[in-house]
């Protein structure tokens, strides 16, 4: 018989996995569709998370506003991020120059520029300590199930991204715009032949990543009861990690690898200090990279 | 690291017009810039200095691997780090005399920077950007959680004085000397590194490594070397911040300080010596001004950042202007034919 003790930590992975899956996806689609690591990506989380705690202290609104409203939020961010930090440097459309080295670090540089921006604007606006999140919101009472006792929380994170999830395979496989991001991220030529408007393929791309990111970054925010400008680095950078297991541009490899990391971390908690749980994920990275530098679930790359 | 990379001193047919830069920038460090201060009289100008003569350093010992030898390296500070805290450790504990301490760190953080240079050095691009961020966040975790060897987020005093043969040095003025000495010569070094045979070979790494590899360059070697190179110079910046501040915090080398050195050598240009130079002391120097603004270092950094992309690719002194101005003034190592036409580097 197991410990329920363990039984509630695998609840709680479960569900921090599941943030980081919101979060990969972002990085995944966006690296499928322009071969490029987005390093703002954290930044929307936190963008989320700030926007929506705006919300909550002017108005009050009922939780699925807050949701809804990350959403657009998450939306607005992606598309901004997109016009300022990645189309001014997309100046030649044809396939060598899209997926060129030159082109690759100009936008990382890029995105890391406008990510230390956008950060220090938040803590400029808000200062650099943590925001307490009104007690009402806190999606952190308690449900006992037999011996397990989780919060409302584990079970609102999951089933709001497993929502997201569906509908983001919805999206991808049955609708018009699923079909172009899968078209462009293909082949960006072949795609701008067959008459798919590249750019505003990509702009979705980026509204679509946004608005996971940003729901990512409240929910969390909410759970945990605290938001602070530096919130978006740390699941950024798993979340970077569990693209980079799952082979960069697999979406269902980034979350099975998101969740992974998600359980395996809560599992660490209970043996090591918190301080060093963070070790897990890096751990993690490393091991890939050296002994499956295509990712565990990546198609067949030529280099890595 | 200093007496193992001396550069050959073969005799350089040197013209007077070689000499006129070297000594210029010579006069304005040791000079200008200790009168400039010294008129002024605060404390905090000298500290400013010495924190911008480290951030030169670092931002050329960054130059090495990711301006010349094209490798994306996300987690430079962490180097910087091991190398502060190697240098305040000896010192604070061990009680090690200044002088021991400075190679100690640039041998301790070669030797960490070869250690995890062994499993990664074979990932190419953004893998490899990837496996450097993830170490340099694994050492800064160590130096963050290890508490009884690193004393936590609590950091490291260091008490003890700076000293060099007896002879007290911690006075403003000293201590800038001995800083200004320690880094100008480590520019030297990384000048004739990135900027002779070697250099070359470092930048056919970096344009296309496949082919650098069959024309008969050992790739997986000088890729290692640059890293640990690199790392070495880093370790002694780190020392040098340990030991003139007195204090070090694992806050201090950060992801956030390893994207201001990266900023430093884009915002100069990537492969430009100089460039990285400038870069540093704008990105030093640029918040120091702004002060009065309010708290603007950071934000500052990531405008003038993606300005410095966004308009201007190359960088501020781009790496083809950076080569033939070094050629011009600095030619001592610019190989020339007996009719005087330049061939190449020695």
């Amino acid at each position: 018989m197991i410990d329920p003790y363990y039984l509630q930590q695998l609840v709680i992975g479960l569900s921090l996995g599941m943030t980081y899956a919101l979060m990969a996806i972002g990085f995944t689609l966006i690296f499928g569709v322009l071969n490029v690591v987005n390093f703002a990506h954290g930044e929307v989380y936190t963008i989320g998370a700030f926007a929506s705690l705006v919300l909550i202290t002017a108005v009050a609104p009922p939780f699925v506003a807050v949701v809804v409203f990350a959403l657009a939020i998450g939306a607005l961010a992606g598309f901004s991020l997109e016009r300022i930090a990645f189309k001014p440097f997309r100046r030649f459309t044809d396939e060598a120059s899209l997926k060129s080295r030159a082109m690759r670090e100009a936008t990382l540089l890029s995105s890391l520029a406008v990510s230390i921006i956008a950060r220090e604007a938040i803590e400029l606006l808000f200062g650099s300590q943590q925001q307490a999140v009104p007690f009402e919101y806190l999606i952190n009472q308690p449900i006992h199930l037999g011996p397990v006792i989780i919060v409302t929380g584990d079970l609102i994170i999951f089933g709001i991204s497993a929502l997201m999830l569906i509908g983001l395979q919805f999206l991808l496989t049955r609708t018009h715009v699923g079909l172009s991001i899968r078209a462009v991220s293909n082949n960006p030529l072949g795609a701008r032949y067959v008459g798919i408007n590249v750019d505003r393929t990509i702009i979705m791309t980026f509204v679509i990543g946004g608005m996971m990111g940003a729901a990512a970054g409240i929910l969390v925010g909410l759970y945990y009861g605290v938001i602070f400008p530096a919130m978006g680095f740390i699941p950024g950078v798993k979340a970077f990690v569990a693209m980079v297991m799952g082979g960069l541009s697999s979406i269902p490899g980034a979350v099975i690898c998101a969740i992974i990391l998600g359980l395996s971390e809560s599992v660490a908690v209970t043996f090591i200090s918190s301080g060093w749980a963070d070790m897990v994920a890096y751990g993690f990275l490393i091991v890939t990279l050296i002994f499956f530098p295509q990712g565990l679930f990546g198609a067949r790359r030529e280099r890595v | 690291m200093s007496d193992l990379a001396n550069p050959p001193t073969a005799a350089p047919p040197s013209t007077l017009r070689n000499l006129v830069l070297p000594i210029l920038i010579a006069i304005v460090i040791f000079a200008v810039v200790p009168a400039v201060l010294t008129s002024f009289g605060r404390g905090y100008f000298w500290q400013i200095a010495n924190i911008a003569l480290i951030f030169v350093l670092l931002a050329a010992s960054l130059h090495v691997v990711t301006g010349v030898a094209g490798l994306l390296h996300l987690g430079h500070a962490a180097f910087y780090g091991v190398g502060a805290y190697t240098a305040g450790l000896l010192a604070s504990e061990q009680g090690m005399p200044f002088l021991v301490t400075i190679p100690a760190a640039a041998i301790v953080t070669a030797a960490i920077a070869f250690l995890v240079a062994l499993p990664t050095m074979r990932l190419v691009s953004i893998y490899f950007a990837v496996a450097t961020l993830a170490i340099g966040q694994m050492i800064y975790l160590v130096l963050l959680n290890w508490v009884s060897f690193t004393h936590g987020p609590n950091g490291v005093l260091i008490f003890s004085g700076l000293e060099v043969f007896g002879i007290d040095l911690s006075s403003p003025i000293a201590t800038y000397f001995l800083v200004a000495v320690i880094v100008s010569a480590s520019i030297v070094l990384i000048h004739r590194i990135s900027h002779s045979y070697y250099g070359n070979a470092l930048r056919s790494l970096r344009e296309d490594d496949q082919c650098a590899d069959a024309m008969g360059v050992r790739t997986a070697r000088l890729k290692m070397e640059a890293f640990v190179i690199s790392a070495a110079f880093a370790g002694i910046a780190g020392a040098l911040w340990a030991h003139t501040t007195g204090y070090i915090s694992p806050s201090d080398f950060d992801f956030a300080e390893s994207i201001l050195i990266l900023a430093m050598v884009v915002v100069g240009g990537l492969g430009s010596l100089p460039g990285a130079v400038i870069g540093a002391l704008l990105l030093i120097l640029l918040p120091e001004v702004l002060r009065d603004v309010g708290d603007v270092r950071n934000i500052m950094v990531g405008i003038v950042m993606f300005l410095s992309i966004l308009l201007l690719p190359k960088g501020l002194f781009g790496e083809v202007s950076a080569l033939s101005m070094i050629r011009r003034q600095f030619g001592d190592a610019w190989r020339r034919d007996e009719n005087g036409k330049g061939i190449g580097w020695r």
